[in-house]
């Protein structure tokens, strides 16, 4: 077992239990500290498949921007907890553990037979350096457009969330 | 060289994807459910980009990075609903919405 793959293990075992965890757990708390887990793990993942660009926008966006937001989310919406009011004790309905729970290993199984049937041999990795300098260059070279699209989109949708999001709207 | 095996990552992210299914159908909190469309989001970017390390085009990553922007876009008019629904509602139990007439 080389260091890489042991690496790979590992940061496999956070993100999938840090991902079990946030399925299994009622508290929505527990749920966002096990999210942020599975955001480092799966950054961890992005630079074991040479992404290291993904690995680090990856953890300044979710860690830096959508967890916040969900934190704010948690807090504007004032959820009852069980009455502990020193602790942080949000528990959450749901419905019932047994079909869902059902339904998703169903989807795994599924997903995990026809990745058995397919063929991903002989493809050979194409570059394993840093992808910095051709991101950047192809994001204003042949990507243009449509990284002055998504910027575009970008300040539409954050400029819908604040007018949805107003007090009297 | 000890290159980690393709079908590895696309195993990691099937079993990503199925955790983020079964929560956005088991859990009653918008919340919650919205944690598990972003779980699902980022299993299929982890797909993407695990194929695109070999392409010597990269295609996979930068679509990968739309996608991210995508993701964050629709987290944040999500989350506006959400407390928009909040203030109609006084909660956002999904399951007590249909109820209500």
């Amino acid at each position: 077992m080389t260091p890489i793959i042991l690496s790979f293990v590992i940061l496999v075992c956070i993100t999938c239990g840090s991902a079990l965890v946030m399925l299994w757990t009622k508290n929505i708390l527990h749920a966002a500290l096990a999210m942020f887990m599975t955001m480092l793990g799966l950054a961890g993942l992005y630079v074991l498949a040479y992404a290291d660009v993904m690995a680090v926008s990856h953890l300044m966006i979710y860690v830096g921007g959508v967890l916040i937001l969900i934190l704010f989310g948690i807090m504007l919406t004032n959820q009852k907890g069980r009455g502990d009011k020193d602790q942080n004790n949000l528990v959450t309905e749901e419905s019932s553990r047994v079909w869902p729970v059902f339904i998703g290993l169903a989807t795994f199984a599924g997903l995990i037979f026809i990745l058995v049937r397919g063929n991903f041999g002989g493809m050979e990795i194409a570059d394993s350096n840093s992808k910095l300098s051709f991101v950047g260059i192809s994001l204003l070279t042949d990507y243009a457009m449509p990284f002055e699209l998504v910027g575009i989109y970008l300040l539409i949708a954050l400029i819908g969330a604040t007018f949805i999001a107003k007090q009297d709207a | 060289m000890h290159d980690i095996p393709l079908i590895l990552f696309l195993r990691a992210g099937a079993f990503l994807f199925a955790i983020g299914f079964s929560m956005l159908i088991l859990k009653r909190n918008a919340i919650f459910v919205l944690m598990g469309v972003e779980l699902m989001l980022n299993a299929a970017n982890l797909n993407l980009i695990a194929f695109s390390r070999q392409d010597t085009a990269n295609q996979g990553l930068l679509l990968g990075i739309f996608v991210l922007v995508v993701g964050v876009c629709e987290m944040a008019v999500a989350l506006a609903l959400v407390i928009q629904a909040y203030r109609q509602f006084q909660h956002i139990d999904l399951g007590r919405f249909k109820a209500r007439n």
